[in-house]
């Protein structure tokens, strides 16, 4: 019951008591007080009503506003479209990928048992297979092209995530986490695993073969592995 | 003492192309009897079963890395002493340094060619 139903309820009870003609001077101060109170809450709960209808009104506009720009993110595109559409770009980069490499390696093991018993024929055979390996390379073209598709998705997916916390006033939380990236990020830390480096090995094949060396190699490392031994 | 040329290798790698490679460049340099395996504990079954005179292992791979294949293999008594050659695009320091404390004879840094794994063979198994 809102509070100024009680106050009024009160009221009403108090009113009651008075008209009920009680000859007791103290019961008639002691009512009037009681009244007087009654009037005092009645203005305390309806100022608190109504902060609490605003604090209400607010919430709800703020609900009402956010789930506008989250609407405007369009995050229903990335779900059914943007993903999707990356995850089949990728997939046809590694069939193509699959496809041409196969190509490839049969048609240079196919050169590499070539018999080579009359001059022509062999070159004719090569320069053939030549052909199909350099044709088969075509699939790099087709490959670039899907991965740009991949990245501009990748982009637009980080710019709407990047908006949404924007919206959402989030900030990082290490913490979140699910229980198979956390297993999968403590197999890879267990592992070393930190895979290809961009740009090429970040330790030469020198460095490493100067590590193995039987001296222990280590005044045969440049100045810059010797670094990397100390990062 | 002489390699022998028909000796068994286990060529380890979760990628069909990087085993075909290697076979390729093992059959260039002259070994053509090779086993493979998918990941580290495929590995660790064929080589309970079969004795190998030379393992050469991927890093990234699951569930079983080829990390966890050399420590498996060097605590083993049964296979401690099989030659064991990482190849792998894993080229940070700290994995040369962890593979060189667990054990491995040498270290290959993809991508690579005929001229370095028959060096690094050279160097693991001696003049062939």
């Amino acid at each position: 019951m809102p509070a100024a139903n009680v106050a009024a309820q009160v009221r009403t009870s108090l009113a009651s008591l008075k008209a009920s003609d009680l000859q007791d001077a103290q019961i008639m101060e002691v009512l009037k007080l009681a009244h007087q109170l009654t009037d005092t809450m009645k203005l305390f709960f309806s100022s608190l009503d109504q902060s609490i209808c605003q604090e209400f009104n607010y919430i709800a506009d703020y609900i009402s506003r956010t789930r506008d720009e989250i609407a405007a993110l369009r995050p229903n595109d990335i779900k059914t479209e943007r993903i999707p559409s990356a995850g089949v770009e990728l997939e046809a980069v590694v069939g193509d990928t699959e496809k041409a490499t196969e190509t490839i390696m049969s048609e240079a093991e196919a050169v590499l048992c070539e018999e080579a018993t009359d001059y022509d024929e062999y070159r004719a055979n090569v320069e053939a297979r030549m052909m199909t390996i350099i044709e088969a390379c075509s699939f790099q073209d087709l490959a670039g092209q899907r991965v740009s598709k991949v990245v501009n998705s990748l982009r637009h997916v980080e710019s709407r995530v990047a908006r949404f916390a924007e919206v959402m006033g989030v900030r990082e939380d290490e913490s979140f986490e699910t229980e198979a990236e956390k297993a999968e990020r403590e197999r890879a830390r267990k592992n070393l695993l930190n895979g290809p480096a961009i740009g090429g090995p970040e330790t030469s094949q020198d460095a490493i073969d100067a590590m193995f060396s039987e001296d222990g190699g280590a005044a045969d490392l440049d100045q810059s592995s010797i670094d990397n031994l100390f990062d | 003492m002489a390699v022998e040329m028909t000796m068994p290798i286990l060529v380890v790698d979760d990628y069909k192309t990087m085993i075909r490679i290697i076979r390729n460049l093992l059959k260039q340099i002259g070994f053509e009897n090779v086993d493979e395996a998918a990941d580290g504990q495929e590995a660790y079954e064929k080589m309970q079963k079969n004795k190998y005179g030379l393992v050469i292992s991927d890093w990234n791979m699951e569930p079983m890395t080829g990390y966890e294949l050399l420590q498996k293999v060097r605590a083993d008594e049964s296979m401690k002493a099989t030659p064991f050659i990482m190849v792998t695009a894993e080229s940070k320091t700290e994995n040369v340094v962890a593979a060189k404390r667990a054990g491995v004879n040498n270290y290959i840094v993809k991508p690579f060619n005929a001229g370095t794994l028959k060096s690094k063979m050279t160097a693991v198994l001696g003049d062939f």
